[in-house]
């Protein structure tokens, strides 16, 4: 009796191991064909990812080989929120380890409806290496690049911004995105049970974004940079701007503007509105620097000489409106050269009155380069303001710079032709690309032969003690140049007390080497170009002569 | 069956140095990123540490001031010159 019952126990457990070892057996089969599609495909994407490979961005150098934009090896950490057990400890590690906020990163880690998080984008690598040596479960370590400018503020606007994502936003990092950026890899991280990464397959390599190699110099542009931002505490000013440019090439050695910013910290000054690159998106009225178009034209046609002698009255109808020189005289005799030396508005009209014309100045100004871009390699660069309409007194506005209005580019691609035997250069900032040819700047005729050296000559008579601009000056070197001082047009007319005071030059006047522009923007206590600009284009010239060893063309006493 | 056993050991001993070269190559690859990516970071320090604010900044507080350009001679060696 008791054996038949051990007998049936035995059988009915031999029973339930064969129904079990069934139940299993239809289980696997079930997972192994009517399931394992699906299965093979979730292991896959839960084994397997496909990263991107970033590729490194061009390196921006000086003329001197400086770096002045570098990209830096960061590192972005991720996480897969649905492989974390216990995202509380993990978060704990992470935040101590890479410094940042606990709860936050808690707070995506522990939810598991997300596969992918970011614990934070470009960590510098030495603390991703020592998080990935703590294994935590579902961490993922890619590697990136940082964009570091290493100079801070020095040529901040010009350069611009390459934003998280290594895209130019502003400045030649935009214009030039296409060469800096480089094509991106792309790669497989094969990874463990425990998201470990175990192998990394490469199917496409990174390409590297090229090398720019530009025509500033660190040091001219620190030291223009320096000397606005001291321009602008003395004045009071807004802001201010100043264009050191090589006439014979075209190459800009400097773009400086104040208020600067550290160009690492571009987002936030964008808050503040600073970033914009004032010499070539902003256009102002350019007053009396404006003349050299209407002498500079009439020279050219030949109708007038530098001492061609001009009857200017006191002052002078043109339609609606009476002009006036800055100094009140009666009838006087004017040679060409002392209009420009004085600076004499009526002089000037009465010139493009009777050479030029309409048609003519409008020619003119098209010839130098007004209402039309550089092309220098800058996004948002403006044309410029020509008068869409004339009116009877236009002719008496335009020829001495008001009702028009131009950007400190053109200005000062202007004044680099006069220097430059009046061959117009284009202004450029970039001098060559890695693996391209250097850059061939476009060149065109635009002052007829000998009037641009009579045009110097007059133009040495303004930094002269007879001329508005004493304090331009430079011990030992000749200094050409012209002042301007013009009110600001507001949308109800000119706004009382607001001024632009500008001076261009170009030295030494013999044989220019360098041409230099200054704006000062709204400046206080003093308006004038030839005291508030000129002893800021004296002090950029002076260092910059000196930087460069240019010898003087004076005998100094 | 020693002739298996040698291709078999034969087989296995390329299949080692293999993978011994790819740990190398690996490695040398780690090794050339570090390598860069230190190029780089001395580079931006370099140009930080040689810019112009940096510098003027470090001579003004030595007492050091710009020379005016009324004291810097130059000598004319052309022809003739003095």
């Amino acid at each position: 009796m008791k054996t038949r019952v051990v007998n049936s126990r035995l059988r009915l457990l031999l029973l339930l191991i064969l129904v079990t070892f069934a139940a299993l057996g239809a289980r696997a089969a079930w997972i192994q064909t009517v399931r394992a599609p699906s299965l093979a495909a979730m292991a896959q994407t839960q084994a397997k990812k496909a990263i991107v490979l970033p590729a490194g961005r061009g390196t921006i150098y000086d003329r001197l080989g400086n770096p002045l934009a570098i990209g830096q090896e960061a590192i972005d950490v991720d996480a897969d929120p649905m492989q974390i057990a216990d995202p509380r400890r993990e978060a704990r590690i992470a935040a101590r380890v890479l410094g940042i906020p606990f709860r936050p990163l808690y707070r995506q880690l522990s939810d598991r409806s997300r596969g992918f998080v970011y614990v934070r984008r470009k960590a510098p690598p030495r603390l991703a290496a020592a998080l990935e040596k703590r294994h935590l479960v579902g961490f993922t370590f890619a590697p990136d690049q940082k964009r570091v400018y290493p100079q801070q503020t020095v040529a901040a606007s010009v350069l611009g911004y390459a934003g998280t994502d290594n895209i130019g936003l502003a400045g030649l990092e935009q214009q030039l995105d296409g060469r800096l950026k480089g094509t991106p890899g792309s790669a497989v991280v094969v990874r463990d049970a425990l998201g470990q990464a175990v192998n990394t397959i490469q199917q496409r390599p990174a390409r590297d974004g090229r090398d720019v190699f530009l025509t500033l110099d660190s040091h001219i542009q620190a030291n223009a940079e320096q000397v606005l931002e001291n321009t602008v505490r003395e004045w009071h000013a807004k802001d201010a701007t100043a264009i050191v440019i090589d006439p014979k090439t075209g190459a800009i050695l400097a773009m400086a503007q104040e208020p600067g910013y550290n160009a690492n910290a571009y987002p936030a000054a964008t808050t503040r509105n600073i970033t914009a690159d004032h010499a070539v998106t902003d256009v102002f009225e350019p007053g009396s620097v404006f003349k050299v178009v209407t002498i500079g034209g009439a020279l050219s046609q030949h109708d007038i000489t530098p001492n061609t002698p001009i009857r200017v009255p006191g002052s002078l109808h043109v339609a609606d409106r009476v002009i006036h020189d800055a100094e009140r005289h009666g009838f006087e005799t004017l040679k060409v050269k002392q209009i420009l030396q004085r600076s004499s508005n009526i002089g000037t009209d009465i010139i493009a009155a009777r050479y030029l014309g309409e048609s003519g100045l409008k020619r003119w100004m098209y010839r130098f380069g007004f209402g039309r871009r550089t092309g220098i390699e800058l996004p948002k660069e403006s044309r410029g303001l020509m008068p869409s309409y004339w009116s009877g007194s236009t002719i008496g506005t335009v020829p001495i710079g008001q009702g028009v209005s131009v950007t400190a580019i053109q200005l000062a691609s202007v004044y680099a032709a006069i220097a430059n035997d009046g061959e117009w250069v284009q202004p450029h900032l970039v001098h060559r690309v890695a693996g391209e040819p250097p850059v061939r700047p476009r060149r065109r005729r635009i002052l007829d032969r000998g009037a641009d050296v009579q045009l110097r000559t007059m133009l040495k008579g303004v930094v002269s003690d007879q001329g508005t601009a004493e304090l331009a000056a430079i011990p030992g070197y000749a200094v050409a140049g012209k002042t301007g001082t013009a009110q600001k047009p507001g949308p109800n007319g000119y706004i009382p007390g607001a001024y632009v005071a500008t001076f261009v030059g170009m030295v030494p006047a013999s044989r220019p080497r360098l041409v230099v522009l200054v704006t000062i923007d709204e400046p206080h206590g003093q308006i004038y170009g030839g005291l508030v600009a000129a002893p800021a284009f004296e002090q950029i010239a002076s260092f910059d002569l000196q930087y460069l060893e240019v010898p003087p063309d004076l005998r100094i006493r | 069956m020693i002739l298996f056993a040698l291709l078999l050991f034969g087989v296995v001993a390329v299949n080692v140095a293999v993978l011994r070269a790819h740990v190398a190559v690996s490695r040398l690859d780690d090794e050339r990123a570090k390598l860069e990516s230190r190029n780089q970071e001395l580079a931006s320090s370099l140009s930080a540490v040689d810019s112009a604010p940096r510098i003027e900044a470090a001579a003004r507080r030595l007492g050091l001031i710009q020379a005016s350009e009324g004291n810097t001679s130059y000598l004319d060696l052309t022809a003739g010159g003095r």
